[in-house]
């Protein structure tokens, strides 16, 4: 199927075409064409996995099942938001306009960053994916350090440092898994499908330690507690359109990682082991994020501090192993990704009108700009949890299953933080979007393709708030398999 | 000849703790992974694999000769002190290296069981090497050191890889060279941004972002 390469080969194409075009709107348009073919594909292959087998190309380089297919539908509706956004953003930037030059600069790193995350959830090979993943902090380096400022290059250097150790740690658990798989597993190989079909046979004690590795390792990309210290500087001085992605996508390529080794780990040990890791790491970045965001006054790091949150609502989900559970936690991917892009292009809209990421500074944003106002509020009520939006479908199914599963006193504290978190986003946003806005801050409307992205935003959040849709549901359910090892 | 090149790999990753001054750490760098080449092609030739002299070709092109020259380089342009800043005297350092190379040892006798003594102790070295590197990064003030750190990493990882699991496969191996070598440049752009927007190279004075 050649439909894996293409999902790879567009975004490189647009590099390559954002680098010899210099005409910007050409070079708009004929991105923004190629990123619906690449949406339009990423749906295809889902429904090619739901209805039959993985699709495999050149002999198992290239793979993909329920699970790869829902993360690449993921990437690809995420980045196509971002790159129209990214439109209106880059024409009058935080920082006045952008050079041509720097603007085509920033346009190619944003492509090669969704073609490394692409690969990143489509290789088979466990050392490609390592590969891959190390290539999008590369990429996103650039994008984090754009502005080329103090701030900003202290956060990309720490981004870039902090990502890169980690990731040199999952190298190390991934060739202490190669150690295994060659010695007790009989096979010289580190394609996922080959280590899945001979896992029970591997070594229990250095698959335990490699797993500690890998969490470790991956765990620092996606942002887990006590490795989340770069997330808050990078999300903060990125371009707002590149925090988004950071913060929808890149943190999921990474627990899509997680999972392809916890996968292995469960089968090897046949118990929960590796879930019940991440069910405990996921509830401390929980308890850790939402006592974070209550102290904060950056509007940016305040949206990071709660994508740490929502990481690890996320692997609690994962982790109680439960299949309702896994399917929340799935869904909520999917749905943080759209309310935190919709809460962080928001948050560019106000910043570049503002001046300032200062949340005491910031006042009156209905009134300046009613439907950034709007925005804020819907995706405000979405990303805490109230009921008409597709969060608290997720969050519910989670909480759900941490009932079933009789872990009460985890169900408990898990409530506790989000409550934390509910209060202290709504005292934060409230602020911003009510209240008086200052004089010289004049009223003027957004662009037409800022509306658009905003509205098919919203609009998602609340359709999918009266329950997963159809299609949406059929390759959940397909994937909660994948993940069970079914 | 295989002890030759893993001690001579265990006391440049020692020689690393006590080094003062950039370019001596950067030597230091150049003669470890010089004896990480020497020790993958020992193992070519014991294996009889054209794959692995490959990557021991790379690594004498890439870490023994490209990229230390390209730091020394670096190093020169940016004008910064020779001093390495350290937060802990060389010989304590050195006692916490021992400690590592202790560590190791529990960990392997955790982990391998009943395996020969060339795996054990390129085991044993490798991981010492993760450590060191690990260290380097934490306890050292400049910036470069951090690169060299990881790098460091990177050395035993490779180690454990070739000594112990034979050598990844072939495509992987390139992969994360390239890798890598697109690692090291772009630290050295932003290194050389740091310098410019801040004057200095010292990570402990980098806190305009907090809480």
């Amino acid at each position: 199927m050649m439909l894996l390469v293409y999902l790879i080969m567009l975004p490189f194409v647009a590099a390559w075409f954002s680098l010899v075009c210099r005409n910007d709107r050409a070079r708009t348009a004929f991105s923004v064409f190629l990123y619906v073919i690449m949406a339009g594909a990423g749906v295809r292959l889902a429904y090619l996995v739901c209805t039959g087998m993985p699709v495999v190309v050149f002999g198992n380089l290239l793979r993909a099942d329920a699970l790869s297919a829902f993360f690449v539908v993921l990437i690809t509706c995420i980045s196509l938001a971002s790159l129209i956004y990214s439109k209106g953003y880059l024409v009058h930037s935080e920082e006045g306009d952008l050079s041509p030059r720097k603007k085509s600069l920033y346009y190619f790193f944003f492509h090669i960053f969704v073609c490394a995350m692409l690969a990143a959830v489509l290789v088979d090979n466990l050392g490609h994916l390592w590969v891959a993943i190390e290539m999008t902090t590369l990429a996103s380096t650039f994008l984090v350090g754009f502005y080329n400022n103090k701030t900003s290059v202290e956060a990309a250097w720490k981004y870039l440092i902090i990502c890169s150790v980690g990731i040199t740690i999952a190298l190390l658990g991934t060739v202490l898994l190669y150690y295994n798989v060659a010695l007790y597993g009989g096979v010289k190989s580190l394609d996922w499908s080959v280590i899945v079909s001979v896992a029970s046979s591997l070594d229990h004690r250095l698959i335990v330690v490699a797993f500690l590795f890998i969490l470790v390792g991956y765990g620092t990309k996606a942002g887990v507690v006590p490795m989340h210290t770069w997330l808050p500087d990078a999300h903060s001085q990125a371009m707002t359109p590149v925090s988004a992605l950071l913060s929808g996508v890149l943190l999921k390529t990474s627990i899509y990682a997680l999972l392809r080794f916890a996968i292995i780990v469960n089968k090897t040990l046949g118990t929960n082991f590796a879930f019940t890791v991440l069910m405990y790491a996921g509830l401390f970045s929980v308890g850790v994020a939402s006592f974070f965001v209550l102290v904060q006054k950056d509007l940016k790091r305040l949206l990071a501090y709660s994508s740490i949150e929502n990481v690890g609502i996320i692997l609690f989900g994962l982790g109680l192993g439960s299949p309702l559970a896994i399917s929340g936690a799935l869904f909520h991917t999917f749905n943080h990704a759209c309310a935190k892009s919709l809460l962080f292009f928001s948050a560019g809209n106000i910043v570049k009108r503002y001046k300032t990421h200062n949340m005491h500074l910031i006042q009156g944003v209905i009134q300046a700009m009613p439907f950034t106002g709007v925005a804020v509020l819907v995706g405000l009520f979405a990303i805490v949890g109230m009921p008409p939006f597709a969060i608290f479908m997720s969050k519910l199914a989670i909480l759900t299953a941490a009932l079933a599963t009789k872990h009460f006193l985890l169900s408990a504290l898990f409530l506790l933080f989000v409550a934390l978190v509910f209060g202290a986003l709504l005292l934060h946003l409230g602020k911003v979007v009510f209240g008086n806005k200052p004089k010289n801050i004049p009223r003027v409307p957004e662009t037409l393709s800022v509306k658009l992205v905003f509205s098919v935003l919203i609009a998602y959040l609340v359709l999918f708030g009266f329950g997963v849709g159809f299609p949406l549901r059929l390759l959940l359910e397909r994937a909660v398999d994948v993940v069970r090892g079914i | 000849m295989l002890y030759a090149f893993l001690l001579g790999m265990i006391m440049f990753a020692y020689s690393m703790v006590i080094n003062r001054r950039v370019t001596a750490l950067i030597r230091s760098f150049r003669l470890q992974s010089l004896f990480l080449a020497l020790l993958t092609l020992a193992f070519a030739y014991k294996e009889g694999s054209l794959e692995i002299y490959i990557v021991a070709l790379l690594l004498v092109v890439l870490k023994v000769i490209g990229i230390p020259n390209y730091l020394n380089r670096l190093s020169k342009k940016i004008n910064i002190d020779e001093s390495l800043g350290l937060f802990m005297n060389p010989l304590l350092s050195l006692v916490a290296a021992l400690v590592f190379t202790f560590v190791s040892v529990l960990f392997g006798t955790v982990v391998l069981r009943n395996q020969d003594p060339i795996t054990c102790i390129s085991f044993i070295t490798a991981m010492t090497t993760v450590f060191i590197g690990f260290f380097i990064m934490v306890f050292r003030a400049k910036a470069i050191t951090q690169i060299i750190g990881l790098l460091t990493m990177e050395n035993g990882i490779f180690l454990l890889a070739v000594a112990i699991a034979g050598g990844m496969p072939f495509f992987v191996e390139i992969a994360i060279f390239f890798d890598v070598f697109i690692c090291v440049i772009i630290t050295g752009i932003f290194l050389y941004r740091i310098n410019r927007l801040f004057t200095h190279i010292e990570i402990n004075r980098l806190t305009e972002l907090r809480g």
